[in-house]
Order: structure tokens, then sequence, then C-alpha cells
């Protein structure tokens, strides 16, 4: 890994705004200034990507609703703490959404049930990492295409040791119990995986 | 641990994988290796954005916005 570029060239994978539309940032600071038009504007781009995310946590279309709420008045509340020297705003925010929606999930104690909607999902849904047979006739927007197109590149055990600890929080040792699978090798898939990816997202940042 | 390693520990400590046993190491290299530690975990916080970008954004209805920035308006006033 070749840190010295990376130093000068931040990873990020932030989708291009349209022309004249004030970046996350400007946003962000306003934000932190308290402009509530500057949230609505935020909440405008962002709450697609944060429900999708909160809903492949918890799998409920009405629970993910509220949290999404909850987590833009977070938004709202913490914004003075985001310090740009850390991160992009995106980031910052999938990071704070993806820790509520586990919480919610843990809290509720609703593995089992989730486990089972997950497993329907999972049958049904084209947009899973694993078992994705209907990507092709999705037409997805260029950022999201070539993401996908490098995690598809992953061995689909690979991808699930992933899905397993990004969407659901779980440790090296749930994954290893639930999929029935050695813990080293469900460390070596977790490392294998996450490097082949940052590496293939490095590579596409130039054409993002 | 060399920086390698931490690279590769640091992957899966940004999506909350590492056991116990593992983030005790991984502490103590992280300070060993100080600034260019944290610019690489930051670094690794955009695979963060990069998952949630490979899901097809989901629809929420308008009342939440709606709700939402009268929340937010009512907190601004209070």
């Amino acid at each position: 890994m070749r840190i010295t570029k990376s130093r000068t060239r931040p990873f990020s994978v932030t989708p291009q705004l349209e022309p004249g539309a004030p970046c996350d940032l400007a946003l962000t600071k306003a934000i932190q200034a308290e402009d509530p038009d500057a949230l609505s504007q935020l909440y405008d781009r962002y709450n697609g990507i944060l429900k999708a995310l909160i809903l492949r946590v918890i799998h409920n279309e009405a629970e993910a609703d509220d949290l999404l709420q909850e987590i833009f008045m977070e938004i709202w509340n913490q914004a003075k703490n985001f310090s740009s020297q850390k991160g992009k705003p995106l980031g910052w925010m999938v990071t704070l959404a993806r820790r509520r929606a586990i919480d919610g999930l843990r809290k509720k104690q609703a593995y089992a049930r989730a486990e089972e909607r997950l497993q329907n999902e999972t049958e049904q849904q084209p947009d899973a990492w694993v078992h994705n047979s209907t990507e092709e006739e999705i037409v997805l927007s260029d950022t999201r295409s070539l993401i996908r197109k490098v995690i598809s590149g992953l061995p689909p055990a690979q991808q699930e040791a992933i899905d397993l600890a990004f969407f659901r929080g779980m440790s090296q040792r749930e994954i290893a119990a639930k999929t029935n699978t050695p813990l080293g090798t469900v460390k070596t898939r977790l490392e294998l995986g996450l490097k082949k990816i940052y590496d293939g997202l490095k590579e596409l940042k130039g054409e993002l | 641990m060399n920086f390698k390693e931490f690279q590769n520990q640091s992957r899966l400590y940004v999506i909350g994988a590492l056991e116990t046993e593992e983030l005790e190491e991984f502490e103590k290299a992280r300070k060993k290796f100080g600034k260019k530690a944290e610019d690489y975990i930051g670094e690794c916080y955009g695979l963060h954005e990069a998952f949630a970008l490979s899901l097809r954004p989901a629809k929420s209805s308008d009342a939440i916005k709606d709700r939402l920035m009268t929340m937010v308006r009512a907190r601004k006033e209070a």
C-alpha cells in the first residue's frame, strides 16, 4: 500500500454532484451554523442511501423510517463534533447510521426475527451482495455500479463474511458460528476481501 | 506487529470485526505508528461510504422529512 500517495489523495467514493450544488462539506458547515435548509439539502441528497443502509441492517420499513429521522436529528445535534480532518461528511453520516442501526437491532434482540427476514430477502432482493443474479437488469448509478463491480468480484464466501460483519455487526466468532466455518478461515476471508475492496476502490477513484 | 499487518487489522477495525484480544494489540500498534496509523485508519473509514453507496437507495416517506424539519426548526427557536 502506498501510504504517501494515500495522504495526498484521500480515499473517498463520494458521488458527483450537479454543477453549482453545494458540496457536502459546505452543507455540514452550514449545519454547524444551525442552518435548517442545509440539513434539508443534505437529507434530500442522502436519505435514500442512509435508509438503504438501515434497512440492510434491521429489515423493517417502519423502524427504518423512525431511525432515519433520529439519525438526521443526531446529525443536526452532533454536527459541531464533525471534523473534516477526520474524514468526509458522508463517511461520518454512514458510520453514525450504521452504529445506530446495529445498536437498534441489538437492543430489540431482534436477531432471530431479522435472520428470518434476511433469509427471505436474500432470496428475493436483487440488491443483495450475495447470490445477485439479476444485477444486469437494474439500472445503477455510475458510482454504485463501479463499487458493486469491485464487490461482486470477490468470492461469495468473502462477500458473505464482509456482509455479516458490516451490515449485521457480527464479530468473527459470530460469523464463524453462523457459517459453520473455522475462525481462522473467517479472519482470512475478511482480510482478503477487505483488502481487495480497498485496493479496487482506490484504483476506481480516478473513474468516479 | 509491522505496518502491513497493522493495515490489515485497520480494515477489520473500521468495520468492527476485531476480536477483543486483537483490539489490545491493535491499540498498541496504533500508538506505536502514531500519525501514520491515524491517517490510515481515517482512509479505511472510506469503506463505510463505499458499502453504503453499493446499495440501491431506498425511498422514505415525505412525512419523515416534514417531521424532522419541524423538530429541527423548533429546536433552533427554543
